[in-house]
């Protein structure tokens, strides 16, 4: 009991701090500069991702576990057939809270589409099948609970750091800086240096 | 070679995209959602630049409680007579005179490089950051300090900074939705203000201080001096409160203030045209 409730808990915080998604793999990075203008679309932005993760990595385990492995074909099919899970269920997604809650769409309605086609998408759900893609030192390959919390982990990690980069965002937005680095340049920096302080996480538990 | 692999492998994908495909086919007629073909017809005439003059979040809001006849067609402050127009044709109603189109006009002709500096600001560069220092680095306590958070603010791009450090207003390009105005720390005091299109000419300053106040504080500020007042013909041109004031339905444009300002704080626009101002301007069209 101790033991799983342990294993959570670093899957958790390795996935969210250790091996943050955004600033130490660099992978999504399209959000991470496109909609972290302002700390309110960032939020957003970060919902949505989490909302969206969680269930294609379901998903995608569940595809994986009943079809792809059964039939032998899961080694050299699970990334066209993870793409096309994820499009299509972020589509039903879309129509879903628009029916069903429309706040929440309006809310959240203009990201779904942008996440489609995310990478951060499609890695965590490669994944949670495949874990040689992150050494976390799990030998096999994630249970569909472990799956979900690692999920979970990095979304909340996406979440951590695109708030806190469109808050300094918006600071620098009125502090003199020199003309040829405004905007995108001075924002690659600023990634940069959060990427370097998010390095000095790195073993700092292991699993 | 196993050629099974290659079968089972298309029957998978096959198999999973088929699936995929009913199952969004059936949640698009299941739950397809009513939107009323009316929001779409009237959003196609809005400006779309949700600018948000209109108390809306967007146009895309202002669209929905429009067509839902929550609201005026005339609703869309920016759009004018001419978006009013073309809403009402599109909802099949009666058109509905808006008045006179307004544009933003700036009353300070000095500003941070004219006017006298009390003090060196090095602060963030905002206008409302440089205004709640002690009232700004300009002794004129209603000048333009020139960080340009109007500029900033405009949602039509009208606006750019001039070389003299004041935002200077393309007409063309303005649709006097205020925006500007109420953004500008100094904006609810005049220094922006709308004023309808046509106007002659604009008293560019709005400091109400004594004329000796604002003799020290600005060479271009309104010294209350009154030669206006008393060479207007047609009683068009006032001081209240040490500021001269133009009643434009009076104005004949005869450009006799103009030159007689001491300090030359009363200028032209691009209508004037001496005694060419209208007194009562032409009926604004309304399509039936």
């Amino acid at each position: 009991m101790m033991e799983a409730a342990r294993t959570y808990l670093l899957l958790f915080f390795g996935a969210a701090i250790v091996y943050n998604i955004l600033l130490i793999r660099f992978i999504g990075l399209c959000p991470f500069f496109g909609v972290s203008k302002s700390i309110e679309t960032s939020i957003g932005m970060s919902v949505a991702v989490l909302f969206v993760m969680t269930v294609a990595t379901s998903a995608c385990w569940l595809l994986w576990g009943l079809v792809l492995q059964p039939l032998g074909v899961g080694e050299f099919l699970y990334i066209p057939s993870f793409i096309l899970v994820i499009a299509a269920l972020v589509q039903f997604e879309e129509m879903f809270i628009r029916k069903v809650s429309p706040p929440l769409y309006k809310a959240m309605g203009i990201y779904l589409p942008l996440i489609t086609t995310n990478c951060a998408v499609l890695a965590v759900a490669v994944e949670s099948v495949k874990p040689g893609f992150l050494k976390l030192n799990i030998p096999y390959h994630y249970s569909l609970p472990e799956a979900v919390v690692y999920a979970i982990g990095v979304a909340c990690g996406f979440a951590v750091a695109i708030v806190m980069f469109a808050a300094i965002r918006e600071r620098i937005e009125l502090a003199p800086i020199a003309k040829s680095l405004r905007g995108a340049p001075i924002g690659f920096i600023t990634a940069g240096l959060m990427s370097l302080a998010f390095m000095g996480f790195a073993g700092l538990f292991k699993l | 070679m196993d050629w099974s692999i290659v079968l089972k492998a298309m029957a998978a994908m096959a198999g999973a995209a088929l699936l995929f495909g009913l199952i969004l086919a059936i949640a698009s007629r299941k739950l397809a959602v009513h939107v009323d073909p009316k929001v779409e017809l009237v959003l196609a005439e809005l400006p779309g630049s949700n600018c948000g003059a209109c108390g809306y979040v967007g146009c895309e809001q202002a669209a929905e409680e429009i067509a839902a006849d929550e609201s005026d067609v005339s609703t869309c402050v920016a759009g004018g007579q001419e978006v009013a127009n073309r809403v009402a044709h599109a909802l099949g109603k009666d058109a509905v005179d808006v008045g006179a189109p307004k544009i933003a006009v700036l009353n300070c002709g000095g500003g941070c490089k004219v006017a006298t500096i009390r003090y060196d600001y090095h602060g963030v560069p905002t206008c409302a950051a440089a205004r709640a220092l002690h009232g700004g680095p300009l002794l004129c306590q209603s000048g333009c300090v020139g960080f340009g958070d109007c500029v900033k603010s405009c949602p039509f791009d009208a606006m750019a900074m001039g070389p003299e450090g004041r935002p200077e207003i393309d007409i063309d390009k303005c649709t006097g939705c205020g925006i500007c105005v109420t953004t500008c720390p100094m904006g609810g005091e005049g220094l922006l203000a709308l004023v309808e299109e046509g106007a002659p000419i604009v008293v560019a300053c709005c400091s109400h201080e004594s004329a000796k106040a604002t003799r020290n504080a600005c060479p271009k500020g309104c010294i209350a001096c009154k030669a206006c007042e008393k060479v207007c013909e047609s009683d068009a041109i006032k001081v209240v409160d040490n500021l001269a004031v133009v009643d434009y339905e009076k104005c004949t444009a005869c450009g006799k203030c103009v030159e007689r300002c001491p300090t030359k704080c009363i200028v032209t626009t691009r209508w004037f045209q001496p005694g060419g101002y209208p007194a009562a301007e032409e009926p604004v069209e309304v399509e039936a």
